[in-house]
């Protein structure tokens, strides 16, 4: 199995000039790029913009990316340019806001989620996936809950995860899917239900 | 939808696709709402399991970017990839050296053909006699050229002495074997010594 192979050819949709496959990039990057963004900035919403920046950055430059390291460790890079450079530029500017930095990440975060005028909604509804997606997790059969987290707390590869696990790497695939599958099932009422009251609030 | 395509988004979200079945769920991921909506919920699963606190899991970064995308061209429409480039450089001798190879196979094909056909040897057989002919008359040493003729098909021809001899000795002989030698006699239409002329015409061309 060769290593970012569906990363790749969402990049080589992309540089042959389908959007739509680098809409899929960012769905599957933009909550972990935030999270690395934040080691900079610490502001969510400020996290979303420097993401963003650097999304467009990325998209602006595949033309020159040629695959010889993963897209993500590529677009990482990109992302971490673009927030240093923009604590640069705010240090240079005018203070909007002050964090203490000797505070914790969850008072980091609340203090710039106060800050954001989008988030009451979605504080709301990220609390509500979180707990959904949780709760789903506790439900799982102890084999489908393990394979899943291994994959994507540990980072194991299937094949990892299946001597982990002493079963064939097909029965770990399956596995990950049933996990996503009633995961899924449950978060996608969550959305339906978090858009009405989206509405509602609007 | 159906659990086959699911299975695949999965393992295809973890990198865990082989290439082939990745070229092909690509294209329908890029045009597929329902995918796409699933793709993103299981980046979500993903970011609620690795506890990404701060993140905004119903961010609307997605739609953001894509807003601003829509406005760009797309990457193919003005320019290529470096790869792409590369090779697009070398491209130019592609037709020259298809058309060199094209007339290559032709001439093998002509010469194996005339081979193969009745005679061909004979065809085959005066090319070194041209090029005798085009080097004398570079040299200025011969200006005739004679086109050998094909030689006939080696036949039993009799003599005109044995053919005498059979009939002046014809009451010894078996009537079978005299009627067919004379009957061999009076039907070939080459002379007995005319088998020695291509060896003339050979002469000629060594001039």
């Amino acid at each position: 199995m060769s290593a970012d192979a569906s990363d790749l050819s969402l990049v080589r949709r992309v540089q042959r000039g389908d959007k739509g496959a680098f809409d899929a990039l960012v769905l599957k990057y933009q909550h972990k790029l935030v999270k690395l963004v934040m080691r900079y900035v610490r502001n969510p919403a400020e996290a979303e913009d420097i993401a963003q920046e650097a999304f467009i950055k990325a998209y602006r430059a595949l033309p020159q990316f040629r695959g010889d390291s993963a897209f993500y460790t590529w677009l990482y890079r990109i992302a971490i340019n673009t927030a240093k450079n923009a604590v640069v530029s705010r240090d240079r500017s005018p203070v909007e806001y002050d964090l203490d930095r000797n505070n914790n990440d969850e008072s980091y975060d609340m203090q710039g989620r106060m800050k954001d005028s989008e988030t009451p909604e979605g504080l709301v509804l990220t609390d509500e996936i979180r707990s959904t997606v949780n709760a789903a997790i506790d439900a799982l059969p102890e084999d489908l809950r393990t394979a899943i987290v291994l994959r994507e707390l540990e980072g194991l590869s299937y094949e990892e995860i299946a001597a982990a696990m002493d079963c064939p790497v097909g029965t770990v695939r399956s596995r990950i899917f049933r996990a996503r599958e009633a995961i899924d099932r449950r978060l996608r009422e969550v959305f339906e239900g978090g858009l009405g009251r989206a509405e509602e609030l609007g | 939808m159906n659990e086959e395509l699911d299975s695949q988004l999965s393992a295809m979200f973890d990198d865990e696709l082989p290439p082939a079945e990745c070229e092909l769920l690509a294209r329908r991921l890029s045009r597929d709402e329902y995918l796409k909506a699933r793709w993103g919920r299981y980046a979500i699963v993903g970011a609620v399991i690795r506890a990404e606190r701060g993140v905004r899991l119903n961010a609307p970064l997605a739609g953001r970017v894509n807003a601003v995308l829509l406005a760009e061209p797309a990457l193919a429409a003005h320019t290529t990839a470096p790869r792409d480039r590369r090779y697009a450089r070398l491209r130019w001798w592609q037709p020259l050296a298809g058309a060199a190879v094209a007339a290559s196979v032709a001439t093998v094909s002509i010469l194996w053909l005339r081979a193969q056909t009745p005679g061909g040897a004979a065809l085959v057989a005066h090319v070194p006699a041209q090029v005798n002919v085009a080097s004398t008359g570079a040299s200025g040493q011969g200006d005739s050229y004679v086109v050998p003729r094909p030689k006939p098909p080696a036949a039993l021809v009799p003599s005109t002495e044995l053919a005498n001899y059979v009939v002046a000795h014809s009451m010894f002989s078996n009537p079978v074997a005299r009627g067919n030698l004379l009957s061999a006699f009076m039907t070939s239409e080459t002379p007995p010594g005319g088998a020695e002329e291509p060896q003339s015409d050979v002469k000629a061309l060594a001039h």
